[in-house]
């Protein structure tokens, strides 16, 4: 039997739940569309191969289980690990919804794919390259010392990826205060003590994280101390994947992410005007495109290009 | 200071944002771009990463880019947040001079600034020939007519470009900046020139404008021109006026260039190469000096030559000068004693070009004197003379020497050390000119001190 007493307000409720899940279905079937066109009319398969797929899901649940222990720990809990286990898959799905932080982990994945097939076929060490080991010779003690930071944490950064672990302190600065702030938001201040051990969790992690040491923060500090000589990282089997995606970013004006997204198949464009742009000449841009791609067709009249022309090209593009 | 060199500087924030101390050549930067300290921090990505490092309450590090007059800069820069502000490490600093892609594409405040207070405004194609005319002050408005009468004639047809018979119109970085008249009417106009970007990096024409020259000055783009240049002298010289402007920027591109392959920045190299670049460094510094050395001979030995007489305070330069050769100072461990602040010693001369004369003193001083040594800036007024001297404990300079250290290209049998044998002879030329004198005593193995005099205001 029906409820006599239903009231204005459980109305309104009940309609409202209702419009909130129609609309996350809407959506869903909204972007399949979208989806599945992609992957029917792209061959570009590399950027959502499953490999790929499940790597960037392991690395968002990562960084959610990191912060759940850190919360767990922070109350007091024996046994963070296991609490932080069983709780961390719904805070991993808030962060599939960050797009910073989801293409963050998608590029660290295509990262470490592309320096495999790369090991794979062209015999390109991935984590020492000769690039990197002239500069740990370098007489200039502080450069030495950065380039043996990169070493390890190349070292770690292939091993991590293996696990599909994204450690909090490799995260740039930006994404961790992202991270941290869907964390809160996600464990709310209804429970008074559990925000409380989360903010606590929260300043330590603060305070620990030092971007400078972090894999990213030295390969971009090394390569901005090259200064001209950066030029040098643009050769891949030189300089490896690592210093060459970030060579490439701070020389074309783009994030360092979107850099990574451009070595793929299907942005053999985007990638040659980079070069370009970081002022390579015509015929060293297109060894390196086809050391990424030797299949991929360059463009035509692609050397008439100047560095200027390249680097208004891609701005417009990034619009 | 070099391009390519590696500074490690150190600098403090407060909660506000605002620069509490800073290492050179940070300061030098602030200040460049309208800061000061202390002061909020006025270098926009700087700030926005010391603003982020202290809401993130995260130690950050990123690259800063940033650009004084004529050099667009970038630096590793640490930040590490406490409860009183940042705590700022900056390493890896960089000065290239700004390219003309760079120059083209940030010269936009400047033009924005240009176009505010210009008489006429006209907009040209690539060879320079008027398109339109889109604005004109009234004192303009005679040219602006004859302009939209004849478009399509190069602009420089309706005007006549002080100091120079060149057939026009000449390339357009030689024109802007020049002083243009009209005819016999009243009134001198600034020329600026802001090229427009086209396909492929070429220039598909420019903005004109014609700045009234009682409108204030207007920010130079080429910063080298500050100290001791020639370009707002009136002067038919080729050198000056064509061949410098033309000089500075490859030269200075030799400079960072061979300054990065000098300090193994391209990664290791053996120590000979090294050398080598080292040597194409010094070589072309002696050439930048002797470019510039060159345009100011040609500029005070030009017929009515005229330094601007002004009160002035020596005490003030001497000061000034030590701050513009801090750094290299502190590089060679020299300790630069000048007169205390509240020291005043008034005399009359142009200001820039006493200037002018210390720095070629100081810098003397800084490149022949044993590291570790002190050299002292002593400022004196005597009766109706004011003086300022440069003492250094170097080597000193024999009776013969000083008999003729002052003569043009003299450089005493030193070679290859950036001096071009032009500078203390220009100096004291210049001292005459304001109706002064530069005179140097000195015994060998004593120091030598060398005292500019001029008439005390």
């Amino acid at each position: 039997m029906v409820e006599s007493g239903f009231s204005l307000a459980d109305d309104t409720a009940v309609v409202a739940q209702f419009a909130n899940r129609l609309a996350g279905s809407d959506k869903a079937l909204d972007d399949a569309r979208p989806i599945l066109r992609h992957l029917l009319v792209n061959d570009d398969h590399e950027l959502f191969s499953d490999r790929i797929v499940a790597a960037v899901r392991a690395q968002l649940r990562d960084i959610a289980f990191q912060l759940v222990a850190g919360v767990e720990t922070a109350a007091g809990n024996p046994e963070p690990r296991g609490a932080a286990e069983d709780a961390c898959d719904s805070l991993a799905l808030a962060f599939a919804n960050h797009p910073l932080l989801l293409g963050h982990a998608h590029a660290l994945a295509l990262e470490a794919a592309l320096a495999e097939r790369l090991a794979a076929r062209l015999g390109l060490e991935p984590v020492l390259s000769p690039l990197l080991q002239e500069l740990i010779a370098s007489p200039d003690a502080a450069t030495s010392a950065s380039a043996m930071n990169l070493l390890a944490a190349q070292a770690r950064f292939g091993q991590t990826q293996r696990r599909g672990e994204l450690p909090l302190g490799e995260l740039p600065g930006d994404l961790l205060h992202a991270a941290l702030i869907v964390m809160r938001t996600w464990i709310g201040a209804d429970d008074r003590a559990r925000d409380a051990h989360a903010a606590t969790a929260e300043r330590a992690i603060r305070a620990d994280y030092d971007e400078a040491t972090s894999r990213l923060g030295l390969l971009q500090r090394l390569v901005t101390g090259m200064g001209g000589g950066a030029i040098a990282a643009l050769d891949l089997a030189h300089g490896g994947i690592a210093l060459f995606a970030t060579a490439l970013a701070l020389g074309s004006g783009h994030e360092r992410d979107r850099a990574v997204l451009a070595l793929s198949e299907g942005q053999v464009p985007r990638v040659a005007l980079a070069l370009l742009a970081c002022g390579l000449k015509p015929a060293a841009a297109e060894a390196q495109v086809v050391a990424l791609h030797p299949d991929a067709p360059l463009p035509p009249e692609f050397d008439s290009l100047g560095p200027a022309s390249a680097a208004r090209l891609l701005a417009g593009a990034d619009r | 200071m070099n391009p390519g060199a590696v500074i490690v500087a150190r600098a403090r924030s407060d909660r506000d944002e605002r620069l509490l101390s800073a290492d050179e050549p940070l300061a030098a930067l602030q200040r460049a771009c309208g800061g000061s300290i202390p002061g909020i921090v006025a270098i926009p990505q700087l700030l926005e990463l010391v603003r982020k490092a202290g809401h993130y309450r995260m130690k950050l590090a990123r690259v800063v880019h940033a650009r004084d007059e004529t050099n667009a800069i970038s630096a590793w820069v640490e930040v590490s947040p406490d409860d009183e502000g940042c705590a700022l490490a900056i390493s890896n600093w960089r000065a290239a001079p700004l390219t003309g892609a760079e120059a083209l594409g940030g010269d936009d405040d400047l033009a924005g600034v240009a176009a505010q207070c210009a008489d006429l405004h006209a907009r040209l194609d690539a060879r320079q020939q008027v398109l339109a005319v889109s604005r004109a002050g009234a004192s303009l408005e005679p040219v602006a007519a004859m302009m939209r009468e004849a478009s399509g004639r190069p602009w420089t047809d309706f005007v006549d470009v002080a100091g120079s018979s060149h057939r026009q119109p000449l390339h357009w970085r030689l024109l802007d900046g020049a002083e243009i008249t009209c005819g016999e009417g009243p009134g001198r106009w600034v020329a600026r020139l802001f090229p427009l970007g086209g396909d492929r990096g070429a220039v598909a024409g420019f903005d004109l404008y014609l700045v009234g020259i009682d409108a204030g000055p207007l920010p130079d783009p080429d910063g080298a021109k500050s100290i001791g240049d020639p370009a707002d002298d009136p002067l038919d010289g080729v050198l000056g006026r064509d061949l410098a402007p033309a000089l500075r920027q490859p030269i200075a591109r030799i400079i960072a260039n061979a300054e990065t392959i000098r300090t193994r920045l391209a990664g290791p190299l053996a120590d000979e190469y090294a050398g080598y670049a080292g040597d194409i460094a010094e070589a072309a510094r002696l050439l930048q000096g002797l470019v510039e050395d060159l345009a100011d001979l040609e500029a005070i030995e030009a017929p009515g030559f005229a330094p601007a007489p002004d009160r002035i305070d020596l005490a003030d330069a001497a000061r000034r000068a030590a701050g513009i050769l801090g750094v290299r100072a502190r590089e060679r461990s020299i300790v630069v004693e000048v007169p205390g602040e509240g020291v005043e010693v008034p005399a009359t001369g142009e200001y820039r070009r006493v200037l002018q004369v210390l720095l070629n003193l100081l810098g003397n001083a800084l490149r022949y004197s044993p590291e570790g040594t002190t050299v002292r800036l002593e400022v004196k007024l005597r009766g109706k003379r004011a003086s300022v001297t440069v003492a250094d404990e170097g080597p000193g300079l024999t009776p013969e020497q000083q008999a003729k250290v002052f003569d043009k290209f003299e450089r005493l049998g030193r070679g290859g050390d950036g001096g071009s044998g032009l500078g203390l002879y220009i100096s004291r030329y210049l001292a005459r000119a304001m109706q002064g004198d530069l005179t140097v005593t000195s015994a060998a193995g004593e120091g030598a001190r060398f005292t500019l005099e001029l008439p005390a205001a």
